[in-house]
Parts: structure tokens; C-alpha cells; sequence
């Protein structure tokens, strides 16, 4: 069940070549190649991080952005968590692993554009510390054609925490 | 180390005389165990804005040191604190963070209780002897709540006093602050809350005064903020500054913009409200805000705030809770407000770039958090115990506040020394001595 999703999923090829992207991606990000990574946004990227308020059931969830970039927000997190001089957070680096999973690809408007859902665990690994932690969440992208590649136009991470452990986020989702 | 331990609770902590403060007032858990009943349970402690509840019924539910209180609007639209506990068997009421609820019923065997907290029925009312008077058996409220300037505060200790008497000088900057429009400051969005293997009063202490750590701490964020607002033609340059600290041991860091900063770069009131400002705050404290670049501070124990320009054309007003779990970690809330009469599109901003900054991925934030919980980690273990913290930058300047103060409290330059902070660790010395 998903309530953003649209009523048109797209064709096999568009699903392999969406599920390569988002390999791909995964990988650069768990490299730290953020300059890389960038490239793979649009100029009007919007980058959203929610996370969420435990409230009744009866009285709905409420999710809140704990990160809400636009493309020049968005590289000065990435220069800063990049360049080993201009951070203490990552530096020694976190290592992370992710795992992207569940995808569901939607054609979108224009047609060669698609809207991809995921499952997003990413474990990290900071420092010495004998345990690491845990991001889980439901990832909604918007991937825009840009001739033979896709790039990420909106990303929307609905985190499954309420409550945000050991410090605080400084790794991109 | 057991020697050390079990004298801590009757030992001063703190002396003044030399500039230090043992370790273990920074990492030990009968230390801890002790400020949750001299301080948490006992003094006056943040608990809520009052735009998070607005309306009949609406509530959160927040932590006062290891006391679960739901902090509610009435029926009658007075703001209560009531222990999140059910007289019966101790079950929470409420079990999220947030809601509006028109009784709280326990889900375990249903006792019954009205908003106010009052309780209505225990479904069994015919078994109760009749002597028992429900009238006793509601949920217990905080016996003193007091509302300044939309922050709702409350305590356990009958006796405090009134909570501007407690406030005292550092009143003056907090209006600044929180309520200098006819309407006062609205919260923008639920609290983001993140826990981090640090002492509490490590964020106390960095709010209150240590401008010694941002060259440092945040050469990242401070860096990149100059190229970008060279770029933009926005360039805001930190001139006068000093610390302020009152006898109630709050305090704060104001750093005004250097003299020739032409205005235009910074942002003195949102658009449209210079007029309100003017009116709410009176002359001396426009003044002090037209030309205020940051002003951060602490009021004790756990309640910071901080308003500092976050992007050209946005201030963000933030306010802290440095939420204490143990000795050794704590949970930390962070709210941004701005004045309800702001253009909405002027709040969805100040919200947005306040918690780029200072948020749970705050681009400041994430190294500050690394660094404290590195210092709490590293000062917990029985052969760092014995070397106490250096508060030294202090000794110098602490009986010499300067005359010309632009507002109450006591005065401090130059801003970076650690004036506020030993203040802030004798008011917590001599609080727990007692
Ligand atoms: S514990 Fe609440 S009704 Fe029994
Ligand atoms: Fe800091």
C-alpha cells in the first residue's frame, strides 16, 4: 500500500534501467563520492529528509523535515561532509552501507520521466564504536530523463524514527 | 574510582578559586542521580510552547529529568503539566509525543480521567470503599506552572519561586526574543529530537558562552558560509561582543555587527513587522536587536535558545532542551520559532535554513554532537576522573564586568573567555550542594 503511488507501472526495461541507477547511486554514496553524486541531481533538486511524530492512531501520523535542501543547501552539505578539513562529523569518515530495496517504478509525467519507491537501510559505522546504527525508511524519487541517463529531481526520505540516535544525521539518504 | 563515586554527592565540584571542575561531574552516575533531585525535579524546567497546544484538548508529552509529563490546554484553556502516570498502576496516558484528547483513558483497566486531569471514573466505581474520594485519585499535576512570554515552565517543588523571580536580568534578552510582536513567537514545526552519548551540560555550557569553540568546531560551516555569501554579496561580520551573566547563573553571548555593516545585509525584523517591533520591545531592545548579529545563551538549568542570522533575509529563533538520560546521555530537542505574523512563506524559510543549521542534521549540529560525545566518552573511566576540566579562561575576567552594559546582568569582554561558563557550573555547584 502506498499512497503516492500513481496508477501506471512502468515497463521491465524502464524498471531495470531504473534499479541499475539507483545501484549505482548507492555505491557512489557509500564511496563518499559526493562530487560524483552530485552530478547526478538536477539543478532544481529538491532533497527532503521527514521524520516522524508518534501521535494516536486515531489521530494520524505527522512526518517533519529534518532536512529540506535545494541544490545550493544541498552542495554545502556535501562540500562540507566531503572535505576532510571542514568536518569533525566525518572525519574519521562514517562508513556506510546501504541497501535499496522494494522498488516500485511508476511512469510519470513527461512519460520518460519515472517516480521510483524503495525501501532505504542504511547501516553506519562511526568510528570504534562496537555497534553501529540503523536509517530506515520509504524513498520516494523522481528521476528525470537527461538524454541516455536519469537524473534524481526530487528525493523524499520518510525516515521510521522518532527519535534520532547517537549524534546527529551527516550522512546523505 | 569507588572511593570517588561514593563521595561525589557531598564534595564541591567546582572550585572557583582555580579555574576547574572535576570530570566527574560530567560523567558520573550518582552525580547524575543527584542534579534529577536537587535540579530536574526540584527547579523550574521548560516544558512547551504554547503554540504547540493552542487549542482545548491538544497536548505533548515531554520529559521533566525522569518525570513523563503530558503538558495539556484545559477545557478551560489553562495549560497544565500532569504526571504521565495513571494513579492505578502507573501506565502512561499517552503513549505518543503529541495529540488532543478529550479525556485520557488508561488502556489498561480503563480508569478514566478528565482533561484538567481530574478522574471521572475507575470502571469498577461501585467496588471502591466508600471513603475513597476520586477527588484524591486524579492524575498528579506539577504544583506550579507558569507561562513566560508563550514558554510554559514547570516544577516540582512547591516552593520555587515565581518563575520571573527565578528568570531575573536574563528576562530582559528572552523578550528580545520571544515576544517582541503584539501576537509573540510561534513554534513552525514539531521538535526534532535526537539523543547523543554526551552529558547535558556540555550543550548548556556551549550555549551559554563558548565562543571559544566555533573557529574551531565549525571551520566547515563557517567556510563555506563565506564563499557563499561573498557570491550573493552578503556578508555579515561579527563586531562587539560580550557575555552576559545574571546572579541567577543564566546567561547569554550577544555579538553585534561590526560598525559600517551596511543594514541592508542583515536582517533586523521580517519584512513588515518594524513597526511591531518597535512598539513591543521599546527603544533600548530595538536597538540592541538592530544590530544584533547572534545572541545565544542558556537559562539553568536545560533551556537554550539561540537567534542568529541563517541566511540573506532570515533570521531563525531556536530554542534547545538538553534532555538528561544518564550521566553520559542525554536527548536533545530543537524547536524554531518566528513571530506569528510573519508571511507564512517567510516562516517555511526561517524553518527551513534554522534547521539546515541547527537541526538534527544540522550542518552545525553534527559536529558539535561528535565532539561532545567524544569529550563524555573520553572522561569516563576512573584515571581521567582525576584531572579535572579546565575553566581557567575565567579566573582573569570574572570580577571585572565592564560598566557600560547595554543591558541587565553583568557584562563580560572580550566574548571569549569562560566567564558564563564557570558561572553556569557554580550556579549548578551550589545548586547541588543544596
Ligand atoms: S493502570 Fe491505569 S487503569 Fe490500571
Ligand atoms: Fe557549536
Amino acid at each position: 500500500m502506498n499512497e503516492e503511488r500513481g496508477p501506471a507501472p512502468a515497463s521491465d526495461v524502464a524498471f531495470l534501467e531504473v534499479q541499475r541507477f539507483l545501484n549505482r547511486e548507492a555505491a557512489l554514496l557509500d564511496r563518499r563520492d559526493y562530487m560524483a553524486w552530485f552530478d547526478l541531481l538536477t539543478e532544481d533538486i529538491n532533497y527532503v529528509v521527514t521524520a516522524r511524530v508518534s501521535r494516536p492512531a486515531e489521530s494520524g501520523p505527522v512526518d517533519y523535515a529534518i532536512v529540506d535542501e535545494d541544490t545550493d543547501t544541498l552542495r554545502l552539505r556535501v562540500l562540507q561532509i566531503g572535505d576532510p578539513r571542514l568536518t569533525r562529523a566525518e572525519n574519521p569518515p562514517t562508513q556506510t552501507r546501504r541497501f535499496v530495496s522494494n522498488l516500485e517504478v511508476e511512469d510519470a509525467d513527461p512519460p520518460d520521466d519515472y517516480v521510483a519507491h524503495t525501501n532505504l537501510l542504511v547501516y553506519r559505522q562511526r568510528g570504534t564504536a562496537p555497534d553501529g546504527d540503523f536509517y530506515a525508511g520509504r524513498r520516494r524519487d523522481v528521476l528525470r530523463r537527461d538524454g541516455a541517463s536519469l537524473r534524481i529531481a526530487d528525493r523524499l526520505v520518510r525516515l521510521d524514527h522518532n527519535v534520532l540516535f547517537d549524534g546527529s544525521l551527516s550522512v546523505i539518504l | 574510582m569507588d572511593d570517588i563515586v561514593r563521595s561525589a554527592p557531598n564534595r564541591p565540584w567546582v572550585d572557583a578559586a582555580n579555574g576547574t571542575v572535576e570530570r566527574e561531574a560530567f560523567v558520573g552516575e550518582d552525580v547524575f542521580r543527584l542534579e534529577l533531585d536537587r535540579i530536574f525535579h526540584r527547579l523550574w524546567i521548560f516544558v512547551a510552547h504554547v503554540s504547540e497546544i493552542p487549542g482545548r484538548g491538544d497536548y505533548v508529552v515531554r520529559t521533566m529529568g525522569r518525570v513523563p509529563v503530558i503538558a495539556v490546554r484545559g477545557s478551560d484553556g489553562e495549560v497544565r503539566v500532569l504526571l504521565n502516570s495513571c494513579r492505578h498502576r502507573g501506565t502512561k496516558l499517552c503513549r505518543g509525543e503529541a495529540g488532543n484528547a478529550r479525556h485520557f483513558v488508561c488502556p489498561y483497566h480503563g480508569w478514566s480521567y478528565a482533561i484538567d486531569g481530574g478522574l471521572i471514573t475507575t470502571s469498577y466505581d461501585e467496588h471502591l470503599p466508600p471513603d475513597m474520594d476520586k477527588a484524591d485519585w486524579g492524575l498528579v499535576p506539577a504544583p506550579r506552572v507558569e507561562i513566560y512570554k508563550g514558554l510554559v515552565f514547570a516544577a516540582w517543588d512547591p516552593g520555587v519561586p515565581p518563575l520571573p523571580d527565578y528568570l531575573g536580568d536574563i528576562a530582559w534578552y528572552l523578550d528580545a526574543l520571544f515576544w517582541r510582536t503584539p501576537e509573540g513567537m510561534e513554534v513552525l514545526a514539531p521538535p526534532h529530537r535526537w539523543r547523543v552519548r554526551a552529558n547535558w551540560k556540555i550543550g548548556a555550557l556551549n550555549f551559554i558562552g563558548d565562543s571559544q569553540h566555533v573557529r574551531t568546531t565549525h571551520a566547515g560551516p563557517i567556510a563555506l558560509d563565506k564563499v557563499r555569501s561573498e557570491r550573493d554579496g552578503f556578508y555579515v561580520q561579527g563586531g562587539d561582543s560580550f557575555q552576559v551573566v545574571t546572579d541567577d547563573g543564566h546567561g547569554c553571548t550577544l555579538t553585534y555587527l561590526a560598525p559600517g555593516m551596511p543594514e541592508r545585509n542583515y536582517l533586523t525584523h521580517p519584512p513588515g513587522l518594524r513597526d511591531a517591533y518597535a512598539d513591543t520591545l521599546g527603544p533600548d531592545r530595538l536597538a540592541m536587536l538592530h544590530h544584533l548579529r547572534v545572541m545565544v545563551g542558556n537559562v539553568f538549568p536545560n533551556f537554550s535558545f539561540i537567534e542568529s542570522q541563517v541566511a540573506l533575509g532570515e533570521k531563525a529563533v531556536i530554542v534547545r532542551q538538553w534532555q538528561p538520560l544518564s550521566g553520559t546521555e542525554m536527548e536533545v530537542l530543537s524547536w524554531v520559532l518566528a513571530e506569528r505574523e510573519a508571511a507564512a512563506e517567510y516562516k517555511d524559510r526561517a524553518l527551513r535554513h534554522g534547521f539546515h543549521n541547527f537541526g538534527a542534521a544540522g550542518v552545525f549540529e553534527q559536529d558539535d554532537l561528535e565532539l561532545w560525545a567524544s569529550a563524555t566518552q573520553a572522561s569516563d573511566n576512573p584515571i581521567a576522573r582525576r584531572f579535572p576540566y579546565s575553566f581557567h579562561s575565567s579566573l582573569p575576567f570574572d570580577d571585572a564586568p565592564i560598566d557600560n552594559a547595554k543591558g541587565p546582568g553583568r557584562s563580560y569582554k572580550p566574548s571569549n573567555t569562560e566567564v558564563a561558563q564557570f558561572a553556569f557550573m557554580q550556579r549548578w555547584d551550589a545548586a547541588m550542594q543544596g
